[in-house]
């Protein structure tokens, strides 16, 4: 069952897990956890052991938080958007680490390259050679389907500020693989 | 390729993926350390000085750091940044869990914590409330990295 048809099965299990029961967390995690994951690993710039903390913290975190959650939205919804948060919070730990970050000045100036076919590995490639913050709003934006004024609420940043990064991502991900290429 | 396609293609990562590793047994072990933070009796032991006891310390610490910095980040966030004292928020010890899951909770809620109140700081720099509950979080962590190599 993938967890956009179980919206309406894991009610059960979401109410048995907030008053504490561990098997019904643990049918969650294992029908979450590869959307969960998935996003997370995207974000953590495709860093498995990276992505693999994040999403065990993230689980955690949901854990801790079920006994609040108001079924106002999905819970695959919510775990999903808590998860996200818990990545980006570990962006903005490591925002000042500079060498995880590929600026503009480690590029060739190859002028305008033009789009350019690449494989799977290699866009993700790409994409984890992305600074910390442009990588998020590329993925939460080109990947995730995120909104610039989502992506501006979660990141603590204006939507013109969302929109800025989001080009420069862009611009730096078609050097990366015009340069690849 | 033009751009619609490109997109498309960024637009096909977009997709589950299984971790490499099945998760769920630590994540198991972390939870049962999380309940024991989370239980509302903590039972008194025999002697004060014991590490369970200095365990049990560090968890009720670092709850009421949880809803002090809850507090602080609800009053600090409306104010402006400033660039001055941002090289102390920026001051970002590496992620450390440790191996005994008893004490791993601890530590992702001191780490959780701690990147709050940096993030914080960065918005209101000139903040003393924040700057000690840094600290004291920061202290909290070392004090959880002895009790870790005492542990063995």
């Amino acid at each position: 069952m993938s967890p956009a048809s179980a919206g309406a099965h894991d009610t059960d299990d979401v109410r048995a897990a907030a008053a504490g029961d561990r098997h019904a967390f643990q049918r969650l995690y294992q029908l979450h956890v590869g959307r969960v994951h998935g996003a997370v690993y995207r974000l953590a710039g495709y860093d498995h052991a990276r992505a693999e903390d994040l999403t065990q913290d993230a689980f955690i975190r949901a854990w801790q938080k079920l006994p609040g959650f108001r079924h106002e939205s999905a819970f695959g919804t919510w775990l999903y958007r808590l998860a996200v948060n818990v990545a980006l919070m570990d962006i903005r730990a490591r925002g000042a680490d500079p060498v995880s970050m590929l600026d503009d000045d480690h590029l060739p100036d190859t002028g305008e390259t033009p789009f350019c076919a690449a494989e799977r590995e290699e866009l993700e490639r790409a994409i984890g050679l992305l600074p910390p913050r442009a990588r998020a709003v590329l993925v939460l934006h080109d990947i995730e389907g995120w909104r610039h004024e989502e992506i501006g609420n979660e990141l603590g940043m204006a939507i013109g500020t969302s929109k800025a990064q989001l080009h420069r991502a862009r611009g730096l991900l078609r050097k990366v693989l015009g340069e690849s290429s | 390729m033009n751009e619609f396609e490109w997109r498309r293609q960024l637009r096909d990562l977009r997709q589950p993926l299984t971790p490499r590793r099945d998760l769920w047994a630590s994540l198991d072990a972390a939870l049962d350390n999380v309940e024991r933070m989370d239980a509302p009796a903590i039972q008194q032991t025999s002697s004060v000085h014991s590490p369970r006891h200095r365990r049990r310390w560090l968890v009720g610490a670092c709850l009421a750091a949880s809803v002090l910095l809850a507090a602080g980040i609800g009053w600090h966030r409306l104010q402006a940044p400033t660039d001055t004292q941002i090289a102390r928020a920026d001051r970002a010890p590496a992620s450390w869990k440790p191996a005994d899951p008893r004490l791993a909770g601890a530590a992702i809620e001191l780490d959780a914590a701690r990147m709050e109140l940096q993030l914080a700081i960065r918005q209101a720099p000139h903040s003393p409330a924040l700057q000690r509950l840094l600290d004291r979080t920061e202290l909290q962590q070392t004090q959880l990295r002895q009790l870790a190599d005492q542990a063995g």
